[in-house]
């Protein structure tokens, strides 16, 4: 038996939600909506026009927290990764982020001003970076993908660039998590609490997406390449 | 200890064995981990040369004939610590090149010691003495860089003047990487401000 993971296209759609309530991120990114009913993983992606394979290895490779290597089917369909990927960037970069910096501005109106001031030029300098980051992959790699997939020929491009370039992007985000606990000199609040706790989910999250860009995407296009 | 993650390959095809060392792993406290694990042990050296973990945890009846030393030299990782996992008796031969020894019956906390100890030294080849007091030990001179590094000097113009060679600045910054886990100058803006070494009208304009 191929083994893709621990959930298969017979499995309900609604049960792998109630166990796993992160997969609401990436059945939206995939394009899917709530209201799924009692249909079957396979039906619901059906229902949607997404493929089936992709999203189920997308879906265990999230699961599997310790980022065991995916066997990379060669049914998966890079397109649909593609549009995976780039659902991912406009979350982070128009709600996710926008979202943390408002609460984060709010969560620390309460402590001096020059503190203040710091801690967002420091949060808008990384949002800057993040930006820069998913740019050069919507600008560059995915346009590329998107060519080689339909066959164009003579393409200046290789995934091998990507691979070498990339670099992590949580990092900066543990480091104000660190600073914010350790030096933050106003007042505890409940605010600051629920603004740290968006910060560790979306530290989390854009690790994973940094490492499924690497352990999913990169060898998916890899074998594309192959002559 | 020191601070930044640890990568710790786990190469054993049992699941329940290597899922279960993952489950203790990740409940030792204070350290930063980031776990590799290796289920196949046929790809055992395509992934080491891939991931360079910092620490290898592996059955060494796994490894067959294969000697730890040209395993680490083939794969690039001379400085890898090699942990031993046993899960029945063994000639101590085989075990003797490992840096340390896990028996599949030890308990969470041996493992832990074990572990810990072979973190440690795998830190302190850097060098550095490990600080106690990791907030207040910023030494003054270290002070003064961080002060010249968010008014936003470069290393060459901090060397010249504090009267240092680059060469010491980078390692002064370093240090302070460490100690403070703040590794971007933007970083080190907040814990000055915060602890008043600067005023915001010193770093405005950078």
């Amino acid at each position: 038996m191929h083994k893709i993971g621990r959930y298969s296209e017979t499995d309900k759609m609604s049960d792998l939600v109630a166990d796993h309530y992160s997969m609401l991120l990436v059945m939206h990114r995939f394009g899917i909506a709530m209201g799924i009913g009692e249909k079957s993983i396979r039906e619901v992606c059906k229902l949607n026009g997404v493929d089936c394979d992709t999203f189920l290895t997308v879906v265990n490779f999230l699961l599997d927290e310790n980022g065991a290597l995916p066997n990379v089917s060669k049914c998966l369909s890079v397109e649909t990764l593609v549009d995976y990927l780039q659902r991912s960037h406009d979350y982070f970069l128009k709600f996710r982020l926008p979202d943390i910096r408002r609460k984060l501005k709010e969560a620390i109106a309460g402590c001096p001003e020059d503190v203040a001031f710091v801690i967002l030029k420091f949060f808008d300098e990384y949002a800057s970076e993040v930006n820069k980051h998913m740019q050069y992959e919507e600008k560059i790699v995915f346009p590329y993908v998107r060519s080689l997939v339909h066959g164009e020929q003579g393409l200046k491009y290789n995934i091998g660039i990507f691979r070498k370039k990339h670099d992590q992007i949580d990092l900066k985000l543990n480091e104000l998590k660190n600073i914010l606990i350790k030096y933050y000199p106003g007042p505890g609040s409940n605010l600051l609490n629920s603004v740290l706790f968006d910060i560790f989910s979306c530290e989390k999250d854009l690790a994973s997406h940094c490492l499924m860009e690497d352990r999913l995407f990169v060898p998916a296009i890899l074998e594309i390449e192959k002559p | 200890m020191r601070s930044s993650v640890f990568k710790l390959a786990v190469a054993e095809p049992s699941d329940i064995i290597r899922n279960g060392l993952a489950v203790l792993l990740k409940r030792m406290p204070g350290n930063r981990i980031s776990l590799v694990e290796i289920p196949d042990m046929a790809r055992l050296h395509e992934r080491l040369k891939a991931e360079r973990p910092d620490l290898l945890l592996v059955n060494p009846a796994m490894l067959g004939c294969f000697t730890l030393d040209r395993l680490k030299e083939e794969c690039g990782c001379a400085s890898m610590k090699c942990v031993a996992l046993l899960c029945s008796a063994s000639v101590p031969a085989l075990t003797k090149p490992y840096d340390e020894i896990v028996h599949l019956y030890d308990d969470e906390l041996q493992i832990r010691h074990k572990l810990s100890h072979c973190f440690e030294s795998a830190g302190e080849e850097g060098g550095d003495t490990p600080c106690t007091d990791e907030a207040q030990c910023l030494s003054s001179r270290e002070k003064e860089i961080v002060i010249c590094v968010v008014k936003g000097l470069t290393n060459k113009e901090i060397a010249e003047k504090l009267y240092l060679s680059t060469h010491t600045v980078i390692t002064h910054r370093r240090n302070i990487a460490r100690k403070l886990q703040i590794h971007s100058a933007s970083g080190l803006t907040i814990y000055a401000i915060v602890n008043k070494l600067v005023e915001l009208d010193d770093i405005k304009d950078i």
